[in-house]
């Protein structure tokens, strides 16, 4: 085969493969980029779930912070016993008010509701309450 | 290409011609004075085989130092094998003002044997003629062309061989000219280049790691992946189920308005139970409505509008 004749072609066919192999260059980077920002995207996205729920769900502050459930109805209406991580409290005779202020506080603090029974006994309420953290 | 190609004209070079000056490309007919025939009964089929064989046919028959390129076609039952060198070729028609890019197809006198039904002038000295169905170049003398008045053809397009022909390097009738050639590979190559600039950049950093980095100095404690699993699989229940005792609550807390009375709550681990008492049946319809819409499950008691609403956690 006479190589001279096809120089034309050849030289063509050279540059064409030059450029397929530049291309497959790009796309390999590209797709490394791509493949690379998911993976980040995907660490930051767990991270900050992370970070977030021990922001909340491990608070270290917590201990102090259950006490306003003793403190924000009069002592004489609440038996609370406290072990470690675990607090089992009953109020007697709480008012729709008082029982309105306990449960806003409930629902806004990171603990665990184990139990939480509510009874109204004529017009004043009962509430029964065991939580952990 | 072969059909634009035979549209060219035809051109007869010989040893004697003149410079010539080409407004386009032409089909070019080469005198025996290029080529080296041999002719041949060979028991193959086709032009191809035949073609394996013609180096050999035509050992100690050329000249030394040329680089000869071989033609094959059928004639008569016997194949007629053509040697040539095409750079002796090539340079001779350049020294007549003929460029490669202007050549079309390149024939052979012998390919168009027939059509040399009398003699042919080659200027004042030379003549193509047939001998023993062979075209050859012979003395103008020798056959007696002495006068003005001989009886010679005019060559013309219609010598032009219906088969066969070769190409040269360059030559117009190549799938691509130098030119453009030369313009598809600078193309290619520019893109060649555009892409590979182009995947260096991506090769480089980008937003998603710097936010990274800047969220491990924040938290160091959270770099590795099995410690961020741990914490998202320990807390992700607690925080699913303690917002959905929330969520009830709250759904719980939104039945109570004027004629409807919460009487008991009990919210456990897995399920949840509340009463309320009503004191017209149309406050037990909207609120057994909003519990319907809590997706909350209902029941009556035997007490008059007393309702009962429980459900899972």
């Amino acid at each position: 085969m006479n190589w001279k004749r096809y120089q034309n072609e050849i030289i063509v066919l050279g540059a064409l493969l030059i450029m397929l192999f530049a291309y497959m260059y790009k796309y390999n980077h590209t797709q490394a980029q791509v493949e690379g920002a998911t993976k980040s995207q995907q660490s930051i996205n767990e991270l900050k779930e992370a970070a977030g729920l021990k922001k909340i769900w491990a608070d270290k502050n917590i201990n102090k912070k259950i006490t306003v459930l003793k403190s924000i109805v009069p002592s004489s209406k609440v038996t609370w016993i406290k072990k470690k991580q675990n607090v089992t409290a009953s109020y007697k005779g709480l008012s729709a008010s008082e029982l309105n202020k306990l449960t806003s506080k409930i629902l806004n603090l990171p603990i665990e509701i184990s139990l939480l029974n509510i009874n109204k006994v004529g017009t004043v309420y009962n509430v029964e309450l065991k939580c952990k953290w | 290409m072969s059909f634009i190609s035979k549209n060219k004209d035809l051109l007869l070079v010989h040893s004697s011609m003149g410079r010539v000056d080409l407004p386009g490309s032409v089909n070019i007919m080469l005198t025996p004075e290029f080529y080296t025939l041999k002719r041949e009964e060979l028991p193959v089929k086709y032009a191809y085989q035949a073609k394996k064989i013609a180096p050999s046919l035509f050992d100690g028959l050329l000249e030394d130092g040329g680089v000869y390129e071989y033609t094959v076609f059928k004639e008569d039952g016997h194949w007629s094998f053509i040697a040539y060198d095409i750079n002796r070729i090539t340079t001779f028609l350049e020294s007549k003002g003929i460029r490669a890019d202007q050549i079309g197809k390149i024939y052979f006198a012998q390919q168009s044997v027939d059509k040399f039904s009398k003699p042919l002038l080659l200027g004042e000295k030379k003549i193509l003629n047939v001998l023993d169905n062979t075209v050859v170049v012979v003395p103008r003398m020798s056959v007696g062309l002495e006068s003005d008045s001989i009886d010679t053809l005019t060559f013309d397009n219609t010598f032009t061989p219906a088969n066969g022909g070769v190409n040269v390097k360059g030559s117009s009738s190549d799938l691509l000219s130098q030119k453009q050639a030369l313009t598809l590979a600078s193309i290619f190559i520019l893109f060649a280049g555009i892409f590979i600039v182009e995947g260096m950049r991506y090769s480089g950093g980008n937003g998603e790691n710097n936010e990274l980095a800047s969220l491990y100095e924040e938290y160091p404690s959270l770099k590795s992946t099995y410690t961020r699993q741990g914490i998202i699989d320990k807390y992700r229940t607690i925080n699913k189920i303690e917002r959905k005792k929330r969520d009830i609550i709250k759904s719980l807390s939104g039945m109570i308005f004027k004629g409807v009375t919460l009487i008991k709550v009990d919210i456990g681990d897995q399920n949840f139970k509340a009463e309320y008492m009503c004191k017209t049946p149309n406050a037990v319809k909207h609120v057994k409505n909003l519990a319907k819409k809590a997706h909350f499950h209902t029941s009556n008691t035997k007490e008059k509008n007393k309702l009962i609403i429980e459900g899972t956690i």
